[in-house]
């Protein structure tokens, strides 16, 4: 084995050029796709973390209606005694209930559809991060009275000014229209920009009051310290109130549970494409090696190797170059992507298309250390794959080729 | 019992085309200890038949013996380990493993045999000695003569302990003085380790030095002669 190991090597340095063309070639397509893989990594991962802290939360709580059809009588059943029962639960965070209604925005110069959503800004604060969307003026706590903060783009579509007022319209749990004027106190933007053309909030005591007589929530959002435990605890809400539906965010948003599935796909593509050409640039440097060293390899048949040892040979050959390319790839890859989580991936040419999308304009690649070990596997995997064929083309040489230039 | 003993040997290249007959009836035997060479002009089946010896091919028909055993009998792995064990080659090119030293190249078929390490350093060393080049012995072949490449050739085909050597033309590309160093070395461990040598050349000061000729023509031996008897 050793015999074997140290001719494979030196046969490596055989052609410095050529085993250097390959290795950089290894070396940065295994860099790139890395790199790319852990990118699109973060595009998902920051999609998924900002819907479920901007809006989703772990879990929601809705009235069983919820699903089929949005009525402003549905409000959640017993959602006072659903509060006790989520704030005794040791694997809640925070959670916020939530009033919401479907209807219109009026300002002077048009009528534009809009989502309200009446919130409580403490619990809200708690739960998700949505305060920190607001780019001017107030959040919901300040004193103002039926304050009113407006997505960026409805604001601007409507020319909203901070201290204007609006007046909101839609269906109260009687199933009558109610209009009532809200002051804008502020405005926010979140990652998405159509969410922010429709969407206005308000507080939930404001809305809930216009909505209904009693006291009225449509969505309680749940933040779990431990994501992992959602599906437990939506079962056991679901068993504790049967007449609500708890889900969870990948129930909730199965476009988001998709999104994760593609990062998967697109994962598998990238490293696809990597492969494909990492196996053909080994196939074809090591079948030229070969071709070049025909006469050799018949030697050393004559002399008494095997077969075995020659395929051997071979593979050990395109595995080391492979190892080193491998190697040096995945090191700067490492580096990048670690340098990069930290100080963020800018792509501030695409950041209006990407805001308009829902992305952010910075991201922070990663890569986990198994997604690191199945490239390495894929990797030796397509790299003995890719060696068979020029190992099994030696192996039919014939000893006797040593002899042919007699 | 000989050492090496062939029956009807032929061999017929493209049997069903044009049928080249480089082969015919070829029988032959050679003992241990003999200083063989093989002469005749080109195409005269030479190297086809040092390939048979060598179990490199397979004859058409007729049979080839190594201490008895039928080389054509046995399955293409059993070949390659029967030469690793028992026949030593020497050829004219592409003789060395250019990624090895000396040393390396010397071991190397010892490696293959599986031998324990102290033997095989003492043998190489020892080998490379008898063959003139202990201050070479950590070059490799680009840094060598082609006569030097040639006596690491000899040593390494006789690291094994071989039965006999085969070697094709081996001063083919040498100058008369490298040439007569390696006959010198080849006689010399012929005579001093009773080595069996089996040599195809064109060489007339190689051929002087044979103690058996075997002249062939047309892919037929002609003449046997043994410079002992005269």
């Amino acid at each position: 084995m050793k015999a074997l190991l140290t001719i494979a090597w030196r046969n490596i340095g055989r052609h410095p050029a050529r085993s250097g063309v390959l290795l950089a070639a290894i070396a940065v397509g295994l860099w790139a796709g890395t790199v790319s893989t852990g990118a699109i990594n973060a595009l998902m991962q920051q999609r998924m973390t900002y819907l479920i802290e901007s809006e989703i939360a772990h879990v929601q709580v809705h009235h069983s209606h919820f699903p089929q059809e949005f009525r402003g009588a549905d409000g959640v059943p017993e959602y006072q005694a659903i509060e006790t029962w989520l704030a005794n639960d040791g694997r809640v965070r925070a959670f916020a209930s939530r009033a919401i209604a479907e209807g219109m925005l009026q300002s002077p110069i048009r009528v534009s559809g809009a989502n309200i959503r009446g919130v409580d800004p403490e619990a809200e604060r708690r739960t998700t991060i949505f305060h920190e969307s607001m780019t001017e003026g107030e959040y919901l706590d300040s004193d103002v009275r039926q304050a009113a903060i407006v997505g960026g783009p409805l604001a601007s579509d409507h020319h909203i000014e901070i201290g204007d007022r609006i007046v909101l319209t839609f269906e109260n749990a009687s199933g009558e229209l109610t209009a009532a004027a809200f002051h804008v106190t502020g405005f926010f933007e979140s990652a998405s920009t159509e969410y922010d053309r429709r969407t206005v909030f308000v507080r939930a005591g404001d809305l809930a009051g216009l909505l209904a007589d009693q006291p009225i929530r449509h969505e309680i959002a749940v933040l779990l310290e431990d994501e992992t435990q959602a599906v437990a605890l939506a079962a056991d809400l679901n068993r504790s109130f049967p007449d609500t539906l708890a889900r969870t965010w990948r129930e909730l948003s199965p476009e988001l549970n998709m999104l994760v599935e593609l990062g998967d796909v697109m994962l598998f593509i990238v490293t696809l494409i990597i492969m494909a050409a990492l196996a053909f640039g080994i196939l074809n440097t090591m079948l030229m090696a070969l071709f070049e060293r025909m006469r050799e390899i018949g030697m050393l048949m004559a002399i008494g190797m095997s077969r075995r040892r020659v395929f051997g040979m071979i593979l050990l050959e395109s595995t080391l170059l492979t190892a080193l390319g491998a190697t040096v790839g995945m090191v700067l890859a490492w580096g990048t992507i670690r340098h990069l989580g930290k100080s963020g991936l800018h792509l501030d040419q695409f950041a209006a298309g990407a805001a308009h999308l829902g992305w952010d304009s910075t991201i922070y690649p990663f890569l986990t250390t198994a997604e690191y070990a199945s490239i390495l596997a894929v990797v030796i995997a397509i790299t003995l794959l890719a060696s068979c064929y020029p190992a099994w083309k030696a192996i039919r040489i014939r000893p006797l080729e040593a002899g042919r230039d007699l | 019992m000989s050492l090496v003993q062939t029956d009807n040997l032929c061999k017929t290249y493209h049997p069903e085309t044009v049928p080249v007959h480089a082969l015919r009836d070829v029988s032959l035997t050679i003992e241990r200890g003999e200083f063989t060479s093989i002469v005749g002009p080109s195409g005269s089946g030479k190297t086809t038949l040092l390939n048979m010896l060598g179990g490199l091919d397979l004859p058409t028909s007729g049979v080839v013996r190594v201490d008895g055993i039928d080389l054509g009998g046995m399955r293409d792995g059993q070949r390659i380990a029967f030469r690793l064990r028992n026949i030593g080659f020497v050829f004219q090119h592409f003789n060395l493993i250019p990624v090895f030293t000396a040393r390396e190249n010397v071991a190397f078929v010892m490696l293959l045999q599986n031998r324990c390490k102290s033997d095989m350093l003492r043998r190489t060393d020892a080998l490379l000695d008898a063959v003139g080049l202990s201050d070479r012995k950590d070059a490799r072949p680009r840094e060598l003569s082609g006569g030097q490449q040639q006596r690491v050739a000899v040593a390494r085909a006789l690291a094994s302990e071989p039965k006999f050597i085969l070697a094709d033309e081996p001063t083919a590309n040498l100058d008369s003085e490298s040439a007569m160093n390696l006959l010198d070395i080849m006689e010399r461990m012929n005579r001093d380790q009773q080595a069996t040598f089996v040599f195809s050349t064109h060489d007339p000061r190689v051929i002087e030095r044979a103690l058996r000729v075997v002249t062939m023509v047309d892919g037929a031996v002609v003449k046997d002669e043994r410079h002992g008897d005269e």
